[in-house]
């Protein structure tokens, strides 16, 4: 039964408390449970509105998130999703991406805790970015837009009230990021000339999906004067190829995010993404020389013992294992401009489609409407 | 480890001073609150050989107390 009062026999899980916004969040901010910034109150009433969207039953956890190993039910999500300003029909892509970072392989026991500066950035791809207008042009990765702005903001919420990232006690990271607010976008997929990402991935093109990446802030390639492909991916591979990404010392799959423009001089030049992505991994590398004399010994040698262990200063270091490691997207308005987004190194980026329960893909969000 | 302390191994984490509170949340959230903590002065990486060493005799006397304390 789906009744969110029953749901909450755990005392702790409710409190009463005066309706006024104001004294609320004070104590929302004493309790440490919020991202510094005025919340939503998460009214029973509210909560139970937000969820209108799902059809799972309410307290059946996505997943356990680290480092408390909180359950991530869909009533706590709907609380942080309430909290950050969510409409409730994006209630099923802050789940799908929840579920999405609780796949072994992405190591969200890593991003959380990790001195490193990484954040979960969520791509959105199919029908279901354009139903809710998530911002893949102009300033997507900035302030303005709801969907973006709200759905990342709610994960980060989650990730804290749920996770225990705690600055200082469970999100150990040295610096932190301005991506750990919110990390949300769609890819371009109109203004891309290639197949876009959940294609890519297998998956069908009028599927609904989440990837999720433990990313750094976008760095830019800025490029005005390349007319031809070499030149615009010799230009992202100079900008790749530096000494401090965790990427290449790990096996990371760093993000490129072409611009339309870019996007449209590199696939003028006949290259395909597969081909686009041998071509920069193929000068996306660094002489080992260019490494401090510890690194070199310490870490390089050690990590890449096979190539690097008696490697002179010349030897090449690539920034990614293997050319497919290069997430490739198109994203943003006009400009030429990339952005070159490196990761955490230690995860792998992983995508899901949305699903009804009986598992066919979702097309609109429409369809887990009160299911 | 956290396991290992519940099936009354003697066990203990060795921890850098910056990431004690870490630790000791993470050792409620296993269940064993009481887990033995060897702490060492922050950092451990990027320092020469000789901190090293220095770490690690920072961390053997409280090794030993760990033990001496199984033992009794």
């Amino acid at each position: 039964m789906n009744e969110l009062a029953s749901l909450l026999r755990d005392p702790e899980a409710t409190f009463e408390a005066e309706d006024d916004y104001e004294n609320l969040n004070e104590l929302f901010f004493e309790r440490g449970w919020s991202d510094g910034l005025p919340v939503i109150p998460p009214s029973i009433r509210r909560v139970e509105k937000m969820l209108a969207y799902c059809d799972r039953p309410w307290d059946e956890p996505v997943g356990l998130l680290p480092p408390r190993w909180g359950e991530a039910t869909p009533w706590r999500l709907a609380a942080n999703a309430v909290m950050a300003g969510c409409q409730p029909r994006y209630l099923p892509l802050v789940m799908l991406a929840i579920e999405a970072m609780c796949r072994e392989v992405f190591n969200l026991y890593g991003i959380q805790t990790t001195t490193h500066l990484c954040a979960p950035l969520i791509i959105v791809n199919g029908p279901v970015a354009r139903e809710l207008t998530i911002n893949c042009a102009h300033n997507a990765f900035g302030p303005g837009w709801r969907s973006n702005a709200t759905i990342g903001r709610a994960i980060r919420l989650a990730l804290v009230n749920i996770g225990g990232a705690v600055a200082g006690s469970g999100d150990m990271a040295t610096f932190g990021s301005p991506a750990k607010y919110s990390y949300c976008v769609a890819e371009n997929e109109q203004a891309s000339p290639w197949e876009p990402l959940h294609v890519e991935r297998g998956f069908p093109a009028d599927a609904s999906t989440v990837t999720v990446v433990g990313a750094e802030a976008p760095h830019n390639v800025n490029d005005h004067e390349s007319t031809k492909a070499e030149g615009v991916l010799r230009m992202v591979a100079g900008t790749a190829a530096t000494t401090g990404t965790n990427d290449i010392a790990y096996a990371g799959e760093p993000v490129i995010a072409f611009s339309p423009e870019h996007a449209a001089t590199v696939a003028a030049g006949g290259y395909s993404k597969a081909e686009a992505k041998r071509y920069l991994w193929e000068r996306a590398w660094l002489p080992l020389g260019r490494f401090s004399e510890e690194n070199i010994e310490r870490r390089m040698r050690v990590k890449f013992s096979e190539r690097l262990g008696n490697a002179g200063p010349d030897a090449p270091v690539p920034v990614v294992q293997r050319p497919e490691d290069f997430i490739f997207i198109v994203l943003g308005g006009a400009g030429k401009h990339t952005a070159f987004i490196p990761t955490f190194g230690a995860t792998r980026s992983v995508t899901l489609a949305l699903r009804r329960r009986d598992g066919e893909c979702v097309h609109s969000v429409e369809q887990l409407r009160g299911a | 480890m956290a396991e290992l302390t519940r099936r009354g191994a003697t066990t203990a984490v060795v921890c850098s001073d910056a990431f004690l509170a870490l630790a000791r949340n993470q050792a409620g959230v296993f269940g064993v609150p009481e887990m033995p903590l060897i702490v060492i002065p922050h950092p451990l990486g990027g320092i020469p050989m000789p901190e090293v060493k220095a770490r690690a005799e920072r961390a053997l006397p409280q090794l030993v107390d760990l033990l001496r304390e199984s033992l009794r």
